[in-house]
This record gives structure tokens, C-alpha cells and sequence, in this order.
């Protein structure tokens, strides 16, 4: 019953993801199907659910019981949402389940790792799973799990993370923490559990409230890979908001991209205040400030000489349920480097 | 049968002028355009300054006078722009020298530095670095690719008879492939995150991660191997009409063959080391050069290196540039620019068999 | 126009040796080589007199072109080998002192190359210049020379797939004289020419000859043979037939053993050389 009650604030929500979604498709697109919508069949509260999902339409008749996650901002999602027993397996994984999410512990979660890369069709087809949760849109092709087309004809829903669209008209024009809580909402909608949904949505919201940014105007970079050309985080992506939030100004923010390639000569003539390094297996923090301070044209930039570096775990950088907990943190560190 | 494009019937008045002009000023009017650019090319940048302040800057590194730019703006032009620059000529020199080498050699004017299976045995040494994690320094490990390949190649090529250019050339193809295989193969199933950016740069073909001693790599390879191979014209020439004529010329050929394919394997191997494989230019300057000079070798073999140096100095220049903030690999400026000047070619080619 | 020789004074003096003077000519013995198991060559003896025209004629497959690559030095002959050429033992010399010694030219119709007419006698001066140097005026002097034996200096600067067969073949025999051999190689110099061709260039030859330069070529035109040749080798799977002037050599049996064809051997109305009539009802 107080389902009911609660109704209308996440509709609130999903009708910010209907702007989102719908509101910047292409003309003569399905402009006049409002998505996901709810409907007043006795089958179910609020199903079945329709969203546009990068340009493709995904009807869900019930909540997906049997889900596959790729990468790890779709699973930490599901966990987040407390639906971790419902994940049959994961796949390609950017490390391990953080303890806490927004301040909640996320609970004894031992999800099976199917691949430690994108699993492959059989794989996944094995697992009976009813949705595949994807947190890039690449991950849904023939050599990955498969086209969504295909997994479609074969009965299992498909959905990509939409911050994570690539289309024009799809991709936010420049992500904002309203993108990640409809992406939440949206998520709820879909596996009919709104309250967590909000309740989520809260959590984060009250986290990102606590954060003071820092005073003035700070400068910083955000390095996530690359050593002879960094790869940075450009003006429009997760790295760019996460910077909003805690206060620091992008000195690569001219990049129209989520990330992007850059050149240590701008790097250098902008002379950042701090440096915020990613830390990745593959490329972890600690090489990336010795790669700085070996370069003599690196050597001398002012965050290095003083040892301002913030860091930040890869798995958290791309949007999703960590963003909130990744902004916390730098600012903390920000604090402690004295901002 | 060797398939030599030559020059248009139409231009061959304005070609005959050109060819008065002795090679010796030539080579003199190439290597004062080298000199330009490197002085030019280096004053060029996404950084904000001046001409005068980067002269001031280097000369002031050379002994002469102060610089008058802080520590850090002084360290983009003396650690990322001059090392930059001075690759790319060197890089740019070694490959044209390495294509001239290997057209002759193998008498087949599609041939480029890479036949021997070099870059795809380079790319192999550089992805176990980047994404396997070996560790090895990323030069050695694509130069020890590079002349794993090269080794392939020229065992593969031998083990079915004499060195002969058709064997060298399959063999090297056969090698090309394998090894590029295994590169597919290690990227797919190891790439993770965003570190396909790092090795796609890589593979294209970047100048972006040249310092000091990338520049003593390609420099020290050009004065060690480079200089001796642009003398080896004569040599080179001799080999026209076969193998039967070179060896009544007095040419030892079968030597004389695996010495000329080992340094060029050397001098390509150090400048796919310092910069991945940057395709084209090993292909397109000696035809652009021959052009010119006609086909001697004692003529094209220095004036490639020179050209080439220039060359890919401006390309380089405008990877970086162009595009600002972001930075295109150069490999894919060599290919946008040399696919079509190579089709220009063909199109004009008198005769193309 | 007279032709000019290209031979070195001490080597005009040679001209003068008799036949009978042993040491004065190409003395090969025991010449063999295998191909692929294959016998090609087997044990072959001749001897060709110093400032003699030597043609070595048999069937295709006969092993012509490899004892000519033999005697260049190109292939290995085989132990128990020896090859002297007027007192120089050619098979212990270094690839580069016989290549000063002797020259091959060979047929080249498909070769193509954009190098000038120039460039290409030019090559013939390598053995000569070496890796180091450059070309020099003397080198420079010894191309024009051999261009205008060969009647091609109005050529010099035509790019050398420019040209025809014939020009070719010219340019090819004034690259061999550049060298400035005393032993000259030619394989099958006339194939792909026209008789005019053929002719011209034979006589190019034979005027060399004549100034004192030793000439072996294989061919296949059993007259033109006759014609031009002083002497004559027949060699029939990888083995010497025979060998001597061709008036003595060339007779209908040894026609009909060698090449399975009827002919009759006429003498030429003015120079009374063989001149050979084949038999086409056989």
C-alpha cells in the first residue's frame, strides 16, 4: 500500500528519464512513447516497463530474475539496489565490490565471475540468464555477448547503462549527477523495486550534499591512462562531474569527450594544482607518479615537486553508484593537501 | 620481372631540367631545409611561446647565453619538443633509407621497410610490455620483437633454397602475419579498461613519448648503420639486372644480400623501437625521391634519408598540433597523406606492370 | 666507323700469340655441375685461343648458359676443377679481379629500369671503382668509349626501357665492354632480335675480337655460328661433342647425332663457311 504513496517521487524520477531518453531522440523517432512506462495491468505493480535504451526499445513484462552484469558500475548498481542474488554471474569486472556504497555496507555479496573479459555468447547463453546488464555499449556484439537483436529473439532482455550511450541524442551533452540518479531510477523501474531506487538515490544525494568543495579556483588533471600521450578525463564525461562536485577546475575540460587523448606540453603549460591519478591494475598509481617524476619535462610541475596527488580507483570513475563515494574521497584528500 | 614506375612521358622536359641539376646540390639544398626545420619545427606547439624565448632556450642549452623562460616552460621545449623533433628526423631518414634499401634489394617497388615482418614482431615486443606487463623497457622489447622476426624471416627464406628476393619477400609476409596474429590475439584477450588506448598509439605509430634517449636510439642507428647503408649505392646498383650480372660485376651476392637485409633490419628495428610502426614513409620517399634523380642509388639512397627526415618533422608537427588539445598518432597523418600522394603516383606512372 | 678497342696496350700484344702458345687462351678442364641431381654439366674440357670468337652451340637443355656461368665464376665447378685464362687461374681469384678479367653479358629483354643508358654501361665500371669511390673522369671517358663501339652515344640519355630489343641488347654488351674485359661471355646475346640486329651486333663483337679481346658465346642459330664463330664447341648433355673450326666441325652427321635433324652443309658462296641447309621433309 504505501507503494502507492512513494508512487509519485519516483515518477518524478522516471519522468526525468524520459526527458532524458526520449526527449533528444531523432525526429520521427518514438517521441509520443513516454518510457519506462507504467501501466494498470493487475499483472504486477507498475509492469510492464518500457524504456528506450539507446535507441532500442526494451519492454520488461516482469522484474529480470537471472541477470547477467558486465563491468563493474552494473553490478555495484544491482548490489547497491540489494539485488545481488539476483546476478547469475558478472562479467569483466574493474575490481572488487567496495564494502560500503553511499555509506551502506553492501553485505556478504559473492558474485560469480563468468570472464574476466566480455563473456562470450555461449557462455552467457549457458547461464539461462533472462537480461544482460551492460556497462559499455561495445560489450553487445558478436564477439562479446552477443548483438542485441539476437539475444532479443532468443528471450533475454538487454540494457546498457544510458550514461553510457554513444548516439547523439543519447549521450548526455555533459553528465551531471541528475543523469546517474535517473540512471538509478530507471533501474528500479525496471527490476520493480522504486523505494530502493529512491532510498539509493538518497543515500547518494545526502553524500554528495556533505562534500565541501574547495575554496578558489583549484586547478587539476585527470590522468586515467597512457604514458607517452595521456589519457585524461575531458569536459563532458563522469571525470568531469566528479570534478564539479568537489570543486576543481578541469585544465582539459576544451576535450569534447568523455575522455580523451592529451599532450604532457599542455599539461605542463597549464601546470595543474593537483594531479588526479587513476589507479587500475593495468596501470596503477604508483607508476603513474614515478612515470612524472622520471620525465624531466614532468619533473618540475608544481603538483609533483609538492607530491599533490590525489587518487582514485578506476572501477569508481565511470558513472555510476561510486561516483558519489569517489567525490567524497577526493575531497577529503583535497583537504588534507590543504584546500 | 621488377616493376619500376617511371615518370610520365609529359614531363619529361620539365624532368630533364630537373635533372641538370647535379645531385650534389641537391643534397646540399636538402640537408640546409633539414636545418630550417628542425629550427622551425621546434618553435611550434600547443604552448603559448615565443619564437625568440624557445631560440633563447636552446641556445641556452648549448652553451650559449640564458634562457629566459621558467624551469617548466623551459622544459617543453628542451625535454618534449627538441628530443621530439630530432626523432622525428632521424625516424623519418631511417625508414625512407630502409625502403630505399629493401625496393632494391627484393627489385620490387611496393616493397617498404616492413617486409621483413619487422613492425609486426616490433608490435609484439611493445603489447607483452604494455598489456602483459613484461618487464622489459618497451625500445628493447620491441627492438628483440623486431629481430625475432627478422630471424623467422630470413630462416624461413633460406630453408627453401638461396636468398632470393621472391623468397624473402613470402617469407616475410608468412612472418608479417604470425606475428601480427599473436598481436591481435594478446590485445583481445588481454586488453583491459582503457589500456587499448596506450597500445593503439602505439601500433599507429607516435613520436608523442620521444625524450633524450629515444633521440640517442634513432640518431646513434642513423651515424652507425644509416650512414654506411647511403653508401652502399654502388652495390645496390650492381644488383639491376639480376644476380647472375651483380656477381659477374664482382658483387658477392649472397653476402652481400644478408648483410644489406641485416642492417636495414638493425636501422628499422632501433626506429620502430623508439616510435611504433609509422607507415608510408619507408614506401612513398624513395618514389617521390626517384622522381626527381632518377633511379641511380648512389643518388636516391642520401636523398631520401634527407627528405625523409623532413618529412616526417612536418608530419609530426602537425599531429600534434592540428588537432589541439588532442594528439593525433602519427601514423595515421603518414597514411592520410601518403595514400594519396601514392595513388597520385600510380596514376601518373607511365608504365605499371 | 671504326671500332675502338678497350683493352689495355699490354693486352693488344696478346693479338699476336699463335694458336699453338697453350698458355695464351681460356683453358678449362673438368668442368661439372649438378642441379637438383642432375648432372648439368659433365666434365667438360675446351680450350678457346686467346683473341678468338668461340661459340659454344647444342640443343636447349644442352648446359650452354651454366658452363658460361661456370666459367664467370657465378656457380661453383666442382672439385677437380681449373680454369686459366692466359696464364690467370680463375677459380682462385677474387670475385672482383675476374670480374675486371672477364665480363657476361646476358640477354636481358625483360628487365626494366628507369636508369639512363649512361647508368647502365656505368655499372660495368664497378669492379673498377669499387664500393667507395666515386666515378671519375677516366670511368666517365671509358663509358663514352664503349657506348660508341657499340654505336649508341646518340643514346646515352634515354632511359633504358625506352628502348628495343635490339638497343638493348647494345647497351647490355656496351655495360660488358666497360668492364674492360679481356674475356667476354655472351648468352644467347641474339634471341628476341631481328636479323639486322643479330648481325650488327655479332660484328660489334668480332671487331673486338679482332683487337685482341677472347669472346665465348652461346648460340643457338647454328649459321650465325658458322659465320661469326673462329671456333666451335658442341656441347649435347652437359658433355663436349666436339669441338674446332667450324668447317671441320659442322657436318650433316654431326647435325643429325646432335639435333635428330637432316641437313646439308654448304659452303657460303664468298667467305666459304659452312652455311646449313635443313632438311624440312625429315
Amino acid at each position: 500500500m504505501h507503494a502507492l504513496h512513494r508512487r509519485p517521487l519516483s515518477l518524478a524520477a522516471i519522468a526525468a528519464a524520459v526527458l532524458l531518453t526520449a526527449g533528444c531522440a531523432s525526429a520521427g523517432a518514438d517521441a509520443g512513447q513516454p518510457a519506462p512506462q507504467a501501466s494498470d495491468h493487475a499483472g504486477g505493480s507498475g509492469y510492464p516497463v518500457t524504456v528506450d535504451n539507446c535507441g532500442t526499445r526494451v519492454t520488461f513484462e516482469q522484474a529480470p530474475q537471472r541477470v547477467i552484469t558486465i563491468k563493474s558500475s552494473t553490478t555495484e548498481l544491482l548490489v547497491a539496489l540489494g539485488l545481488g542474488d539476483r546476478i547469475v554471474g558478472q562479467g569483466y569486472p574493474d575490481g572488487d565490490i567496495p564494502g560500503t556504497i553511499a555509506g551502506q555496507p553492501t553485505g556478504d555479496v559473492d558474485i560469480p565471475v563468468i570472464s574476466d573479459q566480455v563473456p562470450g555468447q555461449e557462455a552467457a547463453l549457458e547461464l539461462e540468464p533472462d537480461m544482460v546488464f551492460a556497462g559499455w555499449e561495445s560489450n553487445f556484439s558478436g564477439e562479446g555477448v552477443g548483438d542485441r537483436a539476437t539475444l532479443a529473439s532468443l528471450g533475454v532482455k538487454t540494457y546498457v547503462a544510458p550514461s553510457a550511450c554513444k548516439e547523439p541524442g543519447y549521450q548526455p551533452e555533459k553528465l551531471s549527477v541528475d543523469d546517474v540518479f535517473s540512471q538509478i531510477a530507471e533501474a528500479g523501474a525496471i527490476f520493480g523495486v522504486p523505494d530502493a531506487a529512491e532510498k539509493l538515490i538518497d543515500e547518494q544525494r545526502s553524500v554528495l550534499d556533505a562534500i565541501e568543495p574547495v575554496d578558489g579556483d583549484v586547478t587539476a588533471l585527470w590522468w586515467s591512462s597512457g604514458t607517452d600521450s595521456p589519457y585524461v578525463g575531458g569536459g563532458i564525461g563522469a571525470p568531469q562531474m566528479i570534478m564539479d562536485a568537489v570543486g576543481l577546475t578541469n585544465v582539459a575540460a576544451g576535450i569534447h569527450d568523455t575522455w580523451g587523448p592529451y599532450n604532457w606540453e599542455s599539461v605542463v603549460d597549464a601546470d595543474p594544482d593537483v594531479l588526479v591519478l587513476v589507479d587500475a591494475a593495468w596501470n596503477p598509481a604508483d607508476k603513474k607518479i614515478a612515470d612524472l617524476q622520471s620525465n624531466p619535462a614532468t619533473a618540475g610541475l608544481d603538483a609533483v615537486v609538492n607530491k599533490r596527488f590525489v587518487i582514485v580507483p578506476f572501477a569508481s570513475t565511470e558513472a555510476g553508484v561510486r561516483n558519489a563515494d569517489a567525490a567524497a574521497s577526493i575531497a577529503d584528500q583535497l583537504h588534507d593537501l590543504g584546500y | 620481372m621488377s616493376q619500376i614506375l617511371t615518370a610520365p612521358a609529359g614531363t619529361r622536359e620539365r624532368g630533364a631540367a630537373l635533372r641538370r641539376i647535379p645531385v650534389a646540390a641537391w643534397v646540399v639544398v636538402q640537408f640546409a631545409l633539414l636545418v630550417l626545420s628542425i629550427v622551425t619545427a621546434v618553435t611550434v606547439g600547443p604552448a603559448d611561446i615565443t619564437v625568440g624565448e624557445v631560440w633563447g632556450s636552446v641556445l641556452s642549452h648549448l652553451g650559449i647565453g640564458d634562457t629566459s623562460l621558467t624551469a617548466l616552460r623551459d622544459g617543453i621545449v628542451w625535454e618534449l619538443r627538441m628530443p621530439r623533433v630530432l626523432t622525428a628526423g632521424a625516424v623519418g631518414a631511417g625508414l625512407a633509407l630502409s625502403g630505399t634499401v629493401m625496393q632494391s634489394l627484393t627489385r620490387n617497388s611496393l616493397a617498404d621497410p616492413y617486409l621483413l615482418g619487422l613492425s609486426s614482431g616490433a608490435s609484439l615486443g611493445a603489447v607483452a610490455v604494455i598489456l602483459l606487463g613484461i618487464g622489459l623497457l618497451l625500445p628493447v622489447a620491441a627492438f628483440l620483437g623486431a629481430l625475432a622476426a627478422l630471424l623467422g624471416t630470413l630462416l624461413l627464406a633460406s630453408a627453401a633454397g638461396s636468398l632470393t628476393p621472391t623468397r624473402t619477400v613470402l617469407a616475410g609476409l608468412a612472418v608479417s602475419s604470425f606475428f601480427g596474429a599473436l598481436v591481435s590475439l594478446v590485445i583481445f584477450w588481454t586488453a583491459s579498461g582503457d589500456a587499448y588506448q596506450e597500445i593503439l598509439s602505439w601500433l599507429l605509430g607516435s613520436l608523442a613519448g620521444a625524450r633524450w634517449p629515444a633521440v640517442a636510439i634513432s640518431v646513434g642507428a642513423i651515424v652507425v648503420v644509416g650512414i654506411p647503408l647511403m653508401l652502399t649505392g654502388r652495390t645496390l646498383d650492381a644488383f639491376t639486372f639480376g644476380d647472375n650480372a651483380a656477381s659477374a660485376l664482382g658483387v658477392g651476392v649472397t653476402g652481400t644480400r644478408w648483410m644489406l637485409l641485416t642492417a636495414t633490419a638493425l636501422l628499422t628495428g632501433a626506429m620502430v623501437a623508439v616510435s611504433g610502426s609509422i607507415g608510408f614513409v619507408g614506401l612513398i620517399l624513395p618514389h617521390m625521391v626517384r622522381l626527381v634523380v632518377g633511379q641511380r642509388n648512389r643518388a636516391v639512397l642520401p636523398l631520401a634519408a634527407l627528405t625523409g627526415a623532413v618529412f616526417l618533422i612536418w608530419i609530426d608537427t602537425a599531429a600534434r598540433t592540428v588537432f589541439d588539445p588532442r594528439e593525433l598518432p602519427v601514423g595515421i597523418l603518414t597514411a592520410v597523406i601518403g595514400a594519396p600522394v601514392f595513388a597520385l603516383l600510380l596514376l601518373r606512372a607511365r608504365r605499371f606492370s | 666507323m671504326t671500332s675502338t678497342p678497350l683493352l689495355s696496350p699490354s693486352s693488344s700484344a696478346a693479338a699476336a700469340v699463335t694458336e699453338a702458345d697453350a698458355d695464351a687462351a681460356l683453358t678449362a678442364r673438368d668442368i661439372s655441375f649438378t642441379r637438383d641431381g642432375r648432372l648439368v654439366v659433365d666434365g667438360v674440357d675446351c680450350t678457346i685461343p686467346v683473341g678468338a670468337f668461340g661459340a659454344i652451340i647444342g640443343p636447349n637443355g644442352a648446359g650452354k648458359s651454366t658452363l658460361l656461368h661456370l666459367i664467370a665464376g657465378i656457380l661453383p665447378a666442382g672439385t677437380g676443377a681449373s680454369i686459366d685464362f692466359d696464364g690467370s687461374d680463375l677459380l682462385s681469384m677474387r670475385r672482383r679481379d675476374r670480374a675486371r678479367m672477364l665480363a657476361l653479358a646476358e640477354q636481358h629483354g625483360d628487365t626494366d629500369t628507369a636508369l639512363r643508358v649512361r647508368d647502365v654501361v656505368m655499372l660495368g665500371r664497378t669492379p673498377h671503382i669499387g664500393r667507395w669511390r666515386s666515378e671519375g673522369p677516366t670511368d666517365r671517358a671509358i663509358v663514352a668509349d664503349a657506348l660508341d663501339a657499340v654505336s649508341m652515344s646518340a643514346f646515352a640519355d634515354r632511359v633504358f626501357d625506352t628502348l628495343s630489343g635490339g638497343e638493348r641488347q647494345r647497351v647490355q654488351l656496351a655495360r660488358a665492354l666497360a668492364q674492360q674485359p679481356r674475356l667476354l661471355l655472351l648468352d644467347e646475346p641474339t634471341n628476341h632480335l631481328d636479323i639486322r640486329a643479330q648481325l650488327s651486333l655479332l660484328s660489334l663483337v668480332r671487331a673486338q675480337t679482332a683487337a685482341g679481346l677472347t669472346a665465348i658465346a652461346a648460340l643457338h642459330d647454328l649459321t650465325i655460328a658458322a659465320a661469326y664463330a673462329d671456333r666451335i664447341i658442341v656441347l649435347a648433355d652437359g658433355r663436349v661433342v666436339t669441338s674446332g673450326p667450324a668447317s671441320e666441325v659442322l657436318t650433316a652427321d654431326l647435325i643429325a647425332d646432335v639435333y635428330g635433324v637432316r641437313a646439308d652443309v654448304l659452303p657460303h658462296p664468298r667467305t666459304g663457311r659452312p652455311v646449313i641447309a635443313f632438311d624440312t621433309d625429315s
